[in-house]
């Protein structure tokens, strides 16, 4: 166990993990327990006193530990199976969990959602959820309504979310603030420049009223008066702007999204230079993900990884000898979306369920059907001259063998978008049976060569490079690791990584990081607070009912503020290096002393990595004294998805005030009602 | 062997509303639906114990498909709005729970149920007659000639449903969207009878709400759209399948079949349906589109002849798409295809929605087949999302059969409850009248006076069904519209702060009296607001809808009331 992990080196966080990881197994047997008892029948089963909210924050503290760039690994074992598993994030854990419970549900399909556009911020989701269902419940104690509580909460986000868009780092190309050699003059220009354009763009949602298409117009009118200013500026400094990129801020971006997971977004990097090799310009470099894929080397040290151009396959024993015939030489290639076997079917195909063979007279020939259409395949690809075949699924045994045999090297289980970058460089088709097969399918020009001999470290590890001649963008991330059970996380963290860099691309875009954007949200759900605190004890004419909602705004806003609150102090604690009222302390300073800049989001002070001047911060160990301090990010479009997302699954629970369940047991079920 | 096994006896419930198991478990309904009721109504979870999916819904449509249970009557119930919901989509809820309040009131009331009966059928003759007259003040007229009725019947049905979590603005958009969606539809300029069009709801997960939109003619999603051709024009010969090209024998059914192991009926069905695909060809076929599966050798040959591929269309996409393309499915693979069978699309082109590549294909007449592409941040959302704005286009539609719409918030119910006791009071004045029409349904005159009380009691329910968050419901003594009081509010703020009726015509005055709705309050005769006020209603509901709705609700009640024996089989 102690290799397991690189957060395990807190020990004596051992003994809490393994009585959390029980208190869950024991969730599960319970769980189990209630699933046995089927029977036809419809439940209602009520909800009172908000169990559904109860659950969630529940739920949410369970998760705690996998929040922020400091995770706390922890195991989650399957009494059953008796299988385990090591994770350090939330989805994972959730996913491992199994939730039966209508709740766990919910949770479980709001984070796939948010998982499969994402891929990272699953994390933030579930902890806000938590911090949010929290602050709704306090808000029902304290007798406000649930249509206030939800019309409130929204005007909360909606502050929130404009913040956020505020306080949103362009970099165009052009935007010199994240490349930190840039001159005060240039820096103060930009600033108002980039905070000019995003002010009017972020006022757009609120003139909806007007038209759709004067709406439109209006966009575009910002946008070009956007572009002509930036380019006004841009003529001025070209030449020193577009060195400073290519130079710095590219790799101080990586630097900012890697929160703490250094070398993987290292490696993240690397990929991305490698598919875009050609293409230099951060103007319109984009890094295509779908291009990307991993191979995973046990038995290596971890310092080994690396980016390669091409597609890396492990082969086993029989492909070898197969490849050393085929390595020198220019290939043709042949790709199969589906499996290579007798029995596989296209989907949708549905087999006769009434068919019989019936033969009237003794067979004549020994070989099976299956044996006679493996020859005929066979034959067909030798008539094509295919020595290579590229697969989605997998071949049968016999075919394997027939193909090695016939020198015909037979690739199997790759992504199809890999398949379809060859078919599009190679110039062949994607055919889904083997007999579809023609010339004009199949592609030339693909070379195999063995990456790297590895045979001192393993022998069995023979890893070859799938290229073809023209750059195709398709990029192997090469992750070595000496212990298996971490490889899973450490493809994790690395498609993390590389999905942060994806989406900061895409945006063009970041996001203050290390609690920045958070304070700044905490400042102005505060402020708004207080407006309406004041307006409530100076409303005239003085009418209760007024007074009331704009006391219940003012207290639902506060508990607003409170749980992003609870979510900077959490990734404080997380780090392990401060309490939680050292934590609290440190913000709540911060937020007084912030009244007076009336700035946006960057002028608050990292929290959690931030620069030494501050009494509160962490020195990074890297970080050299005179090296200015690493300035951390966040991604803008999953910071504003992961808390709207948060925000939407409390509402749900907070309006839900019943679970109709159909299939249960009459006499299990004590607290239910029957229809 | 078989075993003979004694038949165990029918069960016998006799008087099953007397049954207090039976009155628990409706009790138990109407309280369930009732706490969905209305734009504040709560949600439920939907589940099955075993696991799956777990659907959140406050909708009728929805839930009660949900609710089984072991009781008949309650069978009867569900299943009788159900087909309500099916022919009009709206005012499932508001049925259900006047039908169950009616069934309780009359328990309550120890009312006789023959008597209970005929008052009921008395009363709803009283609605439906006082509703269908000019003078009618809940009813609005419906005026084509400008969109905002139209609006503001989407927009109620829209936010009448709070899983869709939508904002005002995206309210706003999205009722704009259906009621686009709904002109859309109508024909213009076919002569002779009018065919309404269809509206295709596509829905995309993960985009904002705002990005939802109306596009004339059909969006199809393409599971394959690398190997498309990016856009085509020029009006493009079609073909529609609805058979599988699968190259399956699915055809066959249930028997089975003798087949010699040497016989490849595989490869047999693949080169009749390569024939197909030669036909198509020479026919000078430009899109193929089949309902289910095509064979990807099927595919493969029809592409490479230039032929745009469209597969796995689904049932629902069947008729819109033969009425786009004016084209005669061709349901077998084994006959030639008749050149009547083909039709015709104007366009092609491709069209990207976050993750999804969708075909677009454009009429090349007027074919008055819309699609609107619904968005949503979560699938929970976008599932309400869908329902709610295919219920508000029906909603629409039936506009167009009866161009009227009632007011909504309550008032009308309020109205309606306020006259009906009107009405009997006029009765009971004139004594000899009363005493006969009493005397004709079999009863005195206090007993009649009884079962009126029932059903006006029953109507006041579903008003204030509306409020869940502690408030009480008021009804103002001037027009009888429905006013809700926050919980927390005071005398004063009743005076000063009530602000709007519930339907959003009537404003608070100081001069305007008020009653809370349970309790007994005085008969006066419901005032008709002047007509010239400038007011619009803010909240409406469609009224061939709620009609039949109250019409379905008091006649499946008047059934259950009428049962009087339930014999079970229970072997």
């Amino acid at each position: 166990m102690r290799g397991a992990g690189c957060g395990m080196s807190e020990f004596p966080d051992l003994c809490k993990v393994l009585e959390l990881s029980t208190v869950i197994l024991r969730s599960i047997i319970r769980d189990h327990h209630i699933r046995q008892a089927v029977m036809l029948k419809s439940v209602t089963a009520n909800q009172q006193q908000y169990v559904g909210l109860q659950e969630l924050s529940a739920l949410a503290r369970t998760l705690q530990p996998f929040i922020g760039p400091q995770k706390k690994y922890r195991f989650i074992q399957n009494v059953r199976s008796g299988e385990s598993a090591l994770t350090c994030s939330c989805f994972c854990a959730i996913q491992n969990l199994e939730p039966t419970c209508a709740l766990g549900q919910l949770v479980c399909e709001t984070l796939q959602e948010h998982e499969k556009i994402y891929h990272t911020g699953s994390g933030c989701l579930m902890f806000l959820a938590g911090a949010w269902s929290s602050a709704a419940l306090l808000g029902l104690c304290q007798g406000i309504s649930v249509t206030q509580i939800i019309s409130i909460m929204n005007e909360g986000i909606e502050i929130c979310l404009d913040a956020v868009r505020k306080s949103a780092l362009l970099f165009n190309g052009l935007d010199v603030r994240l490349s930190r050699r840039s001159t005060a003059a240039v820096h103060g220009l930009e600033l108002s420049l980039s905070e000019e354009a995003f002010c009017v763009a972020s006022n757009l949602p609120f003139n909806f009223q007007a038209p759709p298409a004067k709406v439109y117009q209006q966009a575009q009118n910002i946008r070009g008066q956007r572009q002509i200013k930036l380019s006004r500026y841009f003529c001025e400094n070209k030449s020193e702007m577009v060195s400073e990129f290519e130079t710095c801020s590219f790799a101080h971006i990586a630097e900012g999204l890697s929160h703490s997971c250094d070398n993987l977004m290292k490696l993240a990097v690397e990929v991305m230079q490698v598919q875009s090799r050609s293409n230099q310009d951060i103007t319109t470099v984009t890094f295509d993900i779908s291009k990307v894929t991993t191979c995973v080397l046990f038995g290596l040290p971890e310092d080994c990884s690396c980016a390669v151009p091409g597609c890396i396959v492990l082969l086993s024993d029989e492909q070898v000898s197969v490849f050393h015939h085929l390595k020198t030489k220019r290939l043709k290639v042949a790709l199969i979306d589906g499996d290579l076997s007798h029995s596989y079917h296209h989907m949708g195909f549905k087999r006769p369920a009434g068919m019989q063979h019936v033969r009237d007279q003794p067979s004549v020939s020994e070989s099976s059907t299956e044996d006679k259409w493996v020859k005929k395949v066979v034959k067909l690809f030798l008539d094509l001259g295919v020595n290579l075949i590229l697969l989605t699924g997998v071949a049968c045994k016999p075919m394997d063998q027939n193909c090695c045999r016939n020198q015909i090297l037979v690739v199997e289980k790759l992504n199809s978008s890999v398949l379809r970058t060859f078919a599009q460089s190679t110039g062949s088709a994607l055919v889904t049976y083997p007999s579809q097969l023609r010339d004009h399918c199949v592609g030339t020009g693909v070379q195999l060569a063995l990456w790297r001999d590895l045979s001192c470290y393993d022998r069995k590890l023979v890893p070859v490079n799938i290229s073809t001649e023209e750059n195709t963008g398709l990029v192997t991330a090469i992750l070595t690791s000496s212990v298996q059970c971490k490889s899973q996380l450490q493809q994790d963290r690395f498609w993390a990584c590389a999905y942060r860099l994806h989406h900061a691309l895409k945006d063009r875009a970041l996001l203050p990081g290390a609690g920045r954007t958070e304070m700044f949200c905490i400042h102005l759900l505060q402020k708004q607070a207080q407006n309406c605190r004041e307006k409530s004890t100076n409303s005239v004419p003085p009418s209760a009912a007024g007074t009331a909602v704009a006391l219940h705004t003012s207290v639902m806003l506060e508990l607003m503020a409170d749980g992003l609150m609870d979510y900077i102090t959490t990734v404080m604690i997380n780090s392990g290096k401060m309490s939680k009222v050292e934590a609290r302390t440190i913000v709540t300073r911060q937020l007084q002393t912030f009244d007076v800049h009336q700035g946006n989001a960057t002028k608050f002070p990292q929290l959690v990595l931030g620069n030494e001047n501050e009494a509160f911060v962490f020195p990074s160990r890297k970080q050299t004294e005179c090296a200015p301090a690493v300035e951390v990010y966040d991604n803008l479009c999953v910071k504003q998805e992961a808390w709207r997302r948060a925000l939407d699954l409390v509402f749900l629970v907070l309006q839900t005030d019943e679970e109709v369940v159909s299939g249960l047991d009459q006499k299990m079920e004590k607290d239910t009602m029957m229809l | 062997m078989s075993r003979v096994v004694k038949k165990t006896p029918s069960v016998c419930t006799d008087m099953p509303l007397n049954n207090a198991e039976v009155c628990a478990k409706l009790h138990l309904m109407k309280e369930l639906l009732r706490s969905c009721y209305g734009p504040t109504g709560r949600l439920k979870h939907i589940r099955n114990n075993i696991g799956g999916r777990v659907t959140t819904s406050s909708s009728s449509s929805v839930l009660l498909p949900a609710l089984s249970s072991s009781q008949p009557l309650l069978n009867l119930i569900k299943s009788s709005i159900l087909n309500h919901i099916s022919r009009f989509s709206d005012c499932g809820l508001f049925a259900a729970i006047f039908c169950l309040s009616l069934l309780e009131h009359v328990r309550q009331h120890e009312l006789r149920e023959n008597l209970a009966i005929k008052v009921n059928k008395h009363c709803l003759s009283l609605c439906t007659s006082y509703l269908q007259r000019e003078d009618c003040a809940c009813r609005v007229k419906v005026n084509f000639c400008s969109s905002q009725n139209l609006m503001t019947l989407a927009g109620s049905i829209i936010s009448s449903k709070p899983a869709c979590l939508l904002t005002e603005a995206e309210k706003h958009h999205i009722s704009t969207m259906v009621v686009r969606a709904f002109l859309q539809t109508i024909p213009c300029s076919t002569p002779g009878p009018v065919t309404l069009g269809h509206t295709v709801t596509v829905t995309i997960v993960g985009l904002r709400v705002l990005d939802s939109a109306v596009f004339p003619g059909l969006l199809v999603e393409m599971y394959d759209p690398f190997d498309q051709t990016d856009s085509s024009s020029g009006p493009l010969r079609t073909v529609l399948f609805s058979t599988s090209l699968a190259g399956d024998l699915a055809e066959l059914g249930d028997g089975t079949i003798e087949v010699d192991p040497d016989v490849d009926t595989d490869l047999q069905v693949l080169n009749q349906l390569l024939e197909l695909g030669k036909q198509l060809v020479e026919d000078e076929v430009r899109l193929c589109v089949c309902q289910k599966v095509i064979h990807p050798v099927l595919q493969q040959y029809l592409r490479s002849h230039g032929v745009v591929v469209l597969e796995r269309l689904g049932m629902a996409l069947m008729e819109p798409l033969s009425m786009l393309a004016g084209t005669q499915p061709v349901a077998t693979l084994h006959a030639r295809i008749l050149s009547t069978a083909y039709g015709r699309v104007k366009n092609l082109s491709t069209k990207q929605f976050g993750f999804k590549t969708m075909l677009h294909l454009q009429p090349e007449g007027e074919a008055a087949v819309c699609t609107m592409v619904l968005c949503h941040r979560n699938e929970t959302m976008l599932d309400e999302l869908k329902v709610v704005c295919q219920k508000a286009e029906h909603g629409l539609r039936l506009t167009l059969k009866e161009p009227s719409a009632l007011l909504g918030g309550g008032c009308t119910e309020t109205h309606l409850s306020a006259y009906v006791k009107h009405k009997l009071f006029l009765l009971l004045q004139g004594q000899q009248e009363a005493s006969e029409s009493a005397a004709g349904l079999g009863c005195s005159p206090a007993e009649f006076l009884l079962g009126v009380k029932v059903f006006c009691r029953s109507l006041d329910m579903v008003a204030r069904s509306l409020e869940h968050d502690g408030g009480t419901s008021v009804i103002d003594l001037n027009h009888a519209h429905h006013w809700t009081v926050s919980a927390g509010a005071t005398k004063e703020d009743m005076v000063g702060g009530l602000g709007l009726c519930g339907c959003g015509l009537v404003e608070n005055s100081p001069s305007t009296k008020w009653t809370f709705l349970n309790t007994e309050y005085a008969e006066f005769c419901p005032a008709p607001l002047l007509g010239d006020s400038c007011r619009k209603p803010t909240v409406l509901d469609s009224f061939t809808a709620k009609v039949n709705a109250l019409q379905v609700a008091v006649e499946t009640a008047n059934l259950v009331l009428d049962v009087r024996y339930i014999i079970e089989d229970v072997n």
